[in-house]
């Protein structure tokens, strides 16, 4: 399981532009720059749609005060949904980059994958937030099952 | 199986959002006794089966009721929050169509539907088809070609029956 200190895995996540679907790779968001990645279950899902995502949207612009040059929502859905997801949310327009995991490479290779068939979830991510400086995860914090406190946009803004 | 006519409809549990969340849902008791039609789809929130797909049957689904079709299904290899929240956005819960999730792709591998497309982030998704089951057995069934969205409307469907 990644902890910090680590470089951060690469890995081919999807985004949605005009012309569809591309591929963007972690290790060209994360070279030279810092970033806040947060992970969450699922798109549409009550904690993630209710209070992850939105702490975010609320603290952008303390990020882009403390130096962070992109603030990433990364989730094992398809790109198609995360666009729609970003757009009803206001994560889109808030300037939250919204990538998709679809085959789950990029949260296996974090080590934090998990599955709950009952509702439909298979190779899910943990709920974490990280901030990441040229490539190394430098603050991680990852929540315990059901809990969305410690990695919320808030929290993580008072921890870098 | 492939999917054909006169053949009975593998069972499944797929997963579909209750009233306190979600919940499993015995498809092969869903079918038993009824007239019901099932179709499937690559995806919540993708171009044609938001734009073509899921509105060929909110069109016909009166029509399709008046032909002695008891339940229109639609079946999607995503999770039941984002079929919630597609089914509400596109208006197919408010036509009265059913959602629901095959979310690990176990149905959908069972009918051999199954396609990946990496680079798009489907992996194990169904392509698109569109059957009529009475008491579970296969009585039309039309599977159109990976990327098509032809045969499997409602339209379709509805004028063969």
């Amino acid at each position: 399981m990644v902890k910090e200190g680590d470089a951060l895995p690469d890995a081919e996540l999807i985004r949605m532009t005009e012309a569809g679907p591309e591929q963007v790779g972690v290790k060209g968001l994360a070279d030279g720059r810092k970033i806040v990645i947060f992970g969450l279950p699922g798109a549409f899902t009550p904690t993630c749609d209710a209070a992850h995502l939105p702490s975010f949207i609320r603290t952008k612009d303390g990020f882009a005060d403390k130096g962070i040059d992109e603030i990433i929502c990364v989730s094992v859905n398809d790109a198609h949904v995360m666009r729609y997801w970003g757009k009803h949310s206001g994560a889109t327009e808030a300037g939250i980059t919204m990538l998709a995991d679809g085959d789950a490479s990029f949260t296996k290779a974090l080590g934090l994958e998990f599955s709950v068939p009952a509702v439909g979830f298979y190779d899910r991510s943990r709920r974490y937030a990280m901030m990441v400086d040229n490539g190394v995860v430098r603050v991680l914090h990852l929540e315990k099952p059901g809990e969305c406190g410690i990695s919320t946009g808030e929290a993580m803004l008072d921890a870098i | 199986m492939a999917i054909k006519i006169g053949e009975k409809f593998p069972s499944a549990n797929l997963v579909t959002m209750g009233a306190e969340g979600p919940e499993t849902v015995d498809l092969a008791t869903r079918l038993a006794g009824r007239k019901v039609i099932v179709f499937a789809l690559p995806g919540a929130f993708t171009g044609p089966c938001s734009t073509i797909h899921v509105p060929s049957f909110i069109r016909t689904a009166k029509a399709l009721a008046e032909k002695g079709v008891q339940e229109i299904i639609c079946i999607a290899v995503n999770d039941p929050f984002v079929l919630k929240a597609w089914g509400e956005s596109t208006g197919a819960t408010a036509a009265g169509i059913t959602m629901l999730g095959d979310s690990d792709g176990s149905l959908t591998h069972a009918l051999k539907m199954e396609f990946t497309a990496p680079h798009l982030g489907l992996v194990g998704r169904s392509n698109r088809y569109a059957l009529v089951l009475d008491d579970g057995v296969v009585t039309h069934a039309n599977i159109d070609n990976p990327g098509e969205c032809n045969i499997s409307t409602g339209e379709a469907l509805l004028a063969e029956l």
